[in-house]
């Protein structure tokens, strides 16, 4: 056995672009290989990250505790609203309740939560065992919705059935499955934004920009959203769809149900954001909105380019690789960093699809290596292999590129100040000159003692 | 939250046992773990772990997908084995079980003697431990991984002098002081596990994906022949304790003693070291010098700290020891874990602390999540929480500081440097203990005293009022006294936001035509009240009363509530003032009402159970923060009844209206009228419920009218009771039975010619919905001079906006 960092049944998800610029197909979009240390995480991960920043309803983990307590409060989404949705419930299995079955126990955290809150909307994610020991969680919550006409949507999502992006998709139903009754609305002028997670507020950035070319903004899904915010989503004229690989599916279901056409869209970028305003003013089709939002994207983008122009100086020529959760993320990051004169040598995604990979083959030079579900070893050898001088990924991946001797951008969770929208272009140019050019590389190169 | 939901588990204060499994493996030597189950439980703990260490935790999985949970898993795991071994190359692998995997019934054990048999050349050790997440939390996990270790290593058992120190979840930094204290007073010892540099790593020349720190295997396999083990846990049993299986089979005698933290903990560690033929340097001595020292300086700060401490229970109970033995009384020790024996070793050292301080109350919880912690600080008064980062939601919702400690620290830097370990170690986490309270007090003080003492020309002191004048405005009030409609009085809607939501309640702000409390036909500024006011006593000569009703709550605008009544003051001198408020800001305000010269306030307080106000209110917004169910009720509770007091005590004659509601608190009326006449209310107003559109209690009935007159009835002999109530608007104005408020409303703007005159079409049913705003023929009206105006914004904005653009942009 040797100790090279690439596997067998790894090879055919990496790729390098050739020279010839021609497209080659890559494996993607398959359960993790064993023992691979995928970044990935699981099918329940999926559908708790989008549905919950719903900030309103109760989100009910049945199962053991570890999952509840490793997603408490994660993607850090703001709210204008509840902070309901920041708390971690969960029922808490234990081993009793494995061989007993933990139905019951889901049933009265139900009629709990209905006497003493009397929420209109509960999700139940049901976990790992859940389907295993037999629970019947869908029969609890029809039920539950009996009872107490309130909604209670459960999300069967064991970690094993499929990957992130199965989990995904088990929440555009559930988000389905609650506007269902509502679905047949008068349409009016306006939008939903669709896989926007309101980090660090940038859903408030992307609709202040829709407020000030006259675009009405229905619903937001899910960052900042609630019961009856999302309920109205069925009237709008149009979707917008940010992270498509969350979301698309949602789109493509509310298009065939609620006649709402989608546009995939990105704010990611100079360009994504200029692009994705002015197409969605367009697709309203009223002249005035157009003008406006050409007027404004004109506007914003002279003065991002201006106040990133003295970073762009620090950074031109630098060496960029990146690992990110979905496809259009992965895209967006290219052209921003074409646009700051940052080379992209490494990229890749956890969940991107067939479709994804042929758009970042086209936007790539010749050499860049391409991967998809990729692992620390995989990262580590080609950030050598490329000198990278840059990660740009999720926390996992910042104590790597760290030991590695280079500059981190997170673009997940955890961060804190918003990278999307013209404001997120700034934000995005500050912190990779500050860790690209921080005086802590000089150090750690310098002679030892 | 704070409810206690008693069927959930709220937060959190504890992780699963795979984690504690993976962490430990992390302190042997050249080891790889594989955790057998889905994909996203090794993510997430790797997520989790790297947050906290801030180094690379590569954790492999396999990654088992349906058909290997149908079919069981072994090829996924013997294929994760083989990829791991490829990638890592390590020495000793260690493969851990997740939920899944324990519950379709996995024999790891068999699959990997399948694998060992398949692959002769491996020279890897391999371990197995069973960490079902639902058997028990990250410390049990940590302790059964252990006791695997030294259950399946093969142990040389020739007696080689050596003292087995057993450790649990300690930081990096802690190991290493324990392994140079080893070291220092010359014990052989080996240590398991060694987390010293594995998850606490330097920046060297180049870095190895092996983690090449930790104890090392050779080192693991002698444990059998030591003379003695030393288990630094203080709550291990037959399943967990790796001390144990080394006496049990290879006959080395053991000890158990808790995590040297704090003095006495630290002094027991040292005599036992010393009985294994250890050696006190003289460094070591001044080490505990100087904590003894530190104890006396800091002792009369750490007399006042009441912390909460919450973690596993070693943790807990080693910090507990630490504060009491510097006198800190920790008012909720807490640990998520279901822990056997805890709470009885836990209980007597608080006590004890508490008896010196004459503290009453503190909780010690077993099994506890963060939403029954936090129901007891509040409880017990704490002023400080330590624990890790998962305590910083209930710390924000306390107000309290946190000092985190333990694992995970995932908002900080450095969780894996923290000290708490030996002499100087307990120094340090005192140290950080003792500066936190005293930062929070040196930066608070000056305002609390202030606010505490400071009585001085801050206002201009109220009109003195004798016995008599009051009794004389009371007599002149019409709601107070039943006057026949002899006297006017004048509410001046001001205070449009309201800090609670009353299910009766629905707040109206442009409404000309409902009779009921929360409506106006507009707000008006402090100034436009003044202006008001001097119209209305020009045509009323009869007014007495200027009041504030809303149509929110008087004090939830405070500054526009005392503005307005400081400007009318300053115009009429002999005006009686009164308001009308929930009571949720009472307590602070109480003293600047008598300041600004109310005398006649009614509070609204429907009962005196937070169970039944859970039902009434849906939430409290207050100094801040959003309470919902009973919380909310408790605190609108607490400070209604607490500001009535004050209010009553500082001479203010005060009504209390009870809104009667059928099913639900129809049966604590009385109860009602006992209590708020014990703190000194005057008279109390039963009102019928007015079922309003839209609110909650939109469908709720009124109860008979009968039943309300019985009502009264009986607790008139009580309480004086109102009799006379018309549930007036927030801008009534005249006698109680004839409002004029209608003559007195703005009229509609004369400055262009033509008055605009506006139809209103809205799709979202505010006002009643007529029709599509886009159905209309826009031709048609346009014949009729009518312009066609669409728009998104909220009605006072839209047509504040279409005036704008007809008269061409001049502000209307």
């Amino acid at each position: 056995m040797q100790t090279t960092g690439i596997l067998e049944e790894r090879k055919s998800s990496i790729l390098l672009k050739n020279r010839k610029g021609s497209r080659a197909p890559i494996t993607c979009d398959r359960a993790s290989v064993a023992g691979a240390v995928s970044q990935r995480a699981c099918v329940y991960c999926g559908a708790r990250v989008v549905l919950n920043p719903i900030t309103d309803a109760f989100h009910i983990v049945h199962g053991p505790i570890g999952c509840a307590s490793y997603t408490w409060d994660i993607r850090g989404s703001l709210t204008s609203g509840s902070t309901l949705f920041r708390n971690s419930f969960s029922t808490d299995l234990r081993e009793k309740d494995i061989v007993f079955g933990g139905a019951e126990k889901l049933k009265a955290a139900i009629d709990e939560i209905m006497e003493k809150y009397a929420p209109k909307l509960i999700f139940v994610y049901a976990t790992c065992i859940v389907g295993v020991i037999g629970d019947d969680v869908e029969a609890v919550c029809r039920q539950a919705e009996k009872t107490y006409h309130n909604r209670v949507i459960p999300v069967k999502a064991p970690g094993f059935s499929g990957t992130k992006s199965q989990g995904y998709k088990l929440a555009c139903n559930a988000i389905l499955q609650l506007l269902a009754p509502h679905e047949n609305q008068p349409k009016q002028n306006g939008i939903n934004i669709l896989g926007d997670f309101n980090l660090a507020g940038e859903i408030w950035i992307i609709q202040n920009y829709f407020r000030e070319i006259g675009v009405p903004v229905i619903s937001t899904m899910t960052g900042d959203a609630n019961y009856e915010t999302l309920i109205r989503a069925p009237s709008a004229r149009l979707n917008l769809v940010q992270c498509a690989g969350s979301s698309l599916y949602l789109a493509q279901r509310m298009e065939e149900k609620m006649e709402i056409p989608f546009l995939k869209v990105s704010f990611f970028g100079i360009e994504d954001t200029t692009n994705s305003l002015l197409q969605a003013a367009k697709a309203l089709g009223d002249k005035e909105t157009t003008a406006r939002a050409e007027a404004f994207t004109k506007e914003q983008s002279a003065k991002v380019r201006a106040a990133i122009a003295p970073y762009c100086e620090k950074l031109r020529g630098k060496r960029a690789a990146i690992y990110v959760g979905g496809g259009f993320k992965a895209i967006s990051l290219i052209r921003q960093f074409r646009e700051m004169g940052v080379e992209t040598v490494v990229v890749g995604t956890q969940t991107g699809k067939p479709e994804d990979y042929e758009t970042i083959q086209s936007l790539v030079n010749p050499g860049t290596v391409i991967l998809d579900d990729t692992n620390p070893a995989e990262l580590e050898a080609f950030i050598r292999k490329t000198h990278a001088d840059l990660l740009v990924g999720g926390v996992k991946e910042r104590p790597l590129a760290y030991k590695l001797g280079i500059a981190f951008c997170d673009h997940n969770h955890e961060r804190k100040h918003a990278l999307a929208g013209y404001e997120g272009v700034v934000n995005f140019a500050q912190e990779i000159n500050l860790s690209v050019n921080s005086p802590v590389w000089q150090a750690v190169s310098s002679r030892t003692i | 939250m704070g409810a206690n939901l008693v069927q959930l588990n709220v937060n959190p204060c504890k992780m699963c046992m795979p984690m504690g499994s993976l962490t430990a493996f992390f302190g042997i030597r050249g080891c790889m773990t594989i955790l057998h189950g889905s994909q996203g439980c090794s993510t997430y703990i790797r997520r989790h772990m790297a947050t906290h260490y801030n180094e690379p935790v590569d954790i492999a999985s396999s990654s088992l997908t349906e058909q290997g949970t149908v079919f069981g898993g072994a090829d996924n795991l013997i294929r994760g084995l083989e990829n791991l071994i490829q990638l890592y190359h390590p020495e000793v692998i260690g493969v851990a079980t997740s939920c899944l995997a324990e519950t379709i019934g996995e024999d790891v054990p068999a699959i990997v003697e399948t694998f060992r048999q398949k692959h002769p050349e491996l020279d890897a050790a391999l371990i197995t431990v069973p960490s079902a997440g639902y058997s028990g939390t990250q410390y049990e996990g940590f302790f059964r991984t252990l006791r695997a270790v030294v259950s399946q290593v093969e142990m040389d058992t020739r007696p080689n002098g050596k003292v087995n120190v057993i450790t649990g979840m300690i930081s990096p930094a802690d190991t290493r002081w324990l392994k140079s204290l080893l070291e220092g007073m010359g014990v052989e010892a080996i240590l398991l596990p060694d987390l010293s540099e594995n998850l606490d790593g330097g920046h060297g020349d180049s870095y190895s994906r092996l983690p090449m720190g930790g104890t090392p295997i050779s080192e693991i396999g002698l444990m059998g022949g030591a003379r003695m083990t030393l288990e630094l846990s203080a709550f291990q049993n037959k399943d967990t304790s790796p001390a144990r299986v080394l006496n049990e089979k290879y006959g080395v005698p053991f000890l158990r003693l808790p995590l040297p933290c704090g003095l006495a903990a630290t002094d027991a560690l040292i005599r036992e070291l010393k009985k294994l033929g250890g050696t006190v340097s003289e460094g070591l001595r001044k080490e505990r010098e100087r904590y003894l020292d530190a104890m006396i300086d800091s002792h009369k700060y750490n007399a006042l700290a009441r912390p909460v401490i919450c973690g596993e229970p070693d943790f807990v109970r080693s910090v507990v020891g630490l504060c009491c033995e510097n006198g800190a009384v920790p008012v909720v020790a807490a640990t998520g874990s279901d822990c056997k024996g805890w709470e009885e070793s836990i209980h007597p050292q608080i006590e004890k602390a508490a008896s010196v301080q004459l503290v009453k109350r503190f909780s010690v919880l077993n099994d506890a999540d963060f939403d029954e912690i936090e129901h007891a600080a509040r409880e017990n008064g704490a002023n400080l929480i330590i624990g890790s980062s998962d305590a910083r939601r209930a710390a924000a919702n306390l107000g309290l500081d946190l000092v985190r400690h333990s694992f995970p620290v995932h908002d900080h830097v450095g969780g894996q440097r923290l000290r708490m370990l030996g002499y100087e170690g307990s120094l340090q986490l005192l140290d950080r203990m003792t500066n936190t309270l005293l930062s929070k007090r040196n930066s608070r003080f000056r305002g609390e005293q202030y606010e505490k003492y400071y009585r001085g020309a801050k206002e201009t002191s109220p009109p003195d009022e004798t016995a008599e004048s009051l009794a004389l405005r009371t007599a002149k009030h019409p709601c107070f006294t039943c006057a026949e409609g002899k006297y006017a009085r004048m509410h001046l809607p001001v205070a449009p936001e309201c800090n609670i939501q009353c299910g009766y309640c629905v707040r109206k702000f442009d409404c000309p035509n409902e009779s009921r409390p929360g409506v106006t036909s507009g707000i008006l500024t402090p100034e436009e009240a003044l202006e008001k006011y001097k119209r209305v006593k020009e045509k009323i000569p009869n007014l007495t009363v200027a009041g504030i009703a809303g149509p929110g709550d008087a004090l939830a605008n405070f500054p526009e509530t005392s503005e307005t009544l400081r400007l009318i003051r300053a115009y009429d001198p002999d005006v009686t003032f009164c308001l009308s408020t929930n009571g949720l800001m009472l307590p602070l305000y109480a003293q600047e009402l008598v300041r600004l010269g109310v005398t006649h306030v009614t509070v609204t307080l429907n009962t005196v159970s937070p169970e039944t106000g859970a039902k009434i209110y849906s939430h409290i917004d207050f100094m801040g923060k959003r309470y919902y169910g009973e919380e909310g009720a408790s605190i609108l509770l607490a400070n209604q009844l607490s500001g009535l007091k004050l209010l009553c005590s500082l001479g203010v004659v005060c009504k209390i209206n009870i809104v009667l509601l059928s099913g639900i608190n129809e049966n604590e009326i009385a109860e009602v009228v006992r209590t708020v006449k014990q703190l000194g209310a005057k008279l109390t107003n039963i009102m019928q419920l007015v079922p309003v559109k839209g609110s909650a209690f939109e469908h709720l009935s009124p109860v008979p009218n009968r039943k309300l007159a019985d009502l009264r009835r009986e607790c008139g002999k009580i309480l004086p009771q109102m009799l006379h109530c018309r549930h007036c608007r927030a801008d009534a104005i005249g006698t109680l039975d004839n409002d004029r408020s209608i003559e007195f409303r703005e009229k509609p703007q004369q400055k262009s010619e033509a008055p605009l005159r506006f139809a209103v079409a809205a799709r979202d049913g505010k006002p009643e919905p007529t029709c599509e705003a886009d159905a209309i023929p826009e031709q048609k009206l346009s014949g009729h001079g009518i312009r066609l105006f669409t728009t998104y914004d909220k009605m006072e904005h839209a047509v504040k906006n279409g005036a704008k653009q007809m008269t061409g942009g001049i502000e209307t």
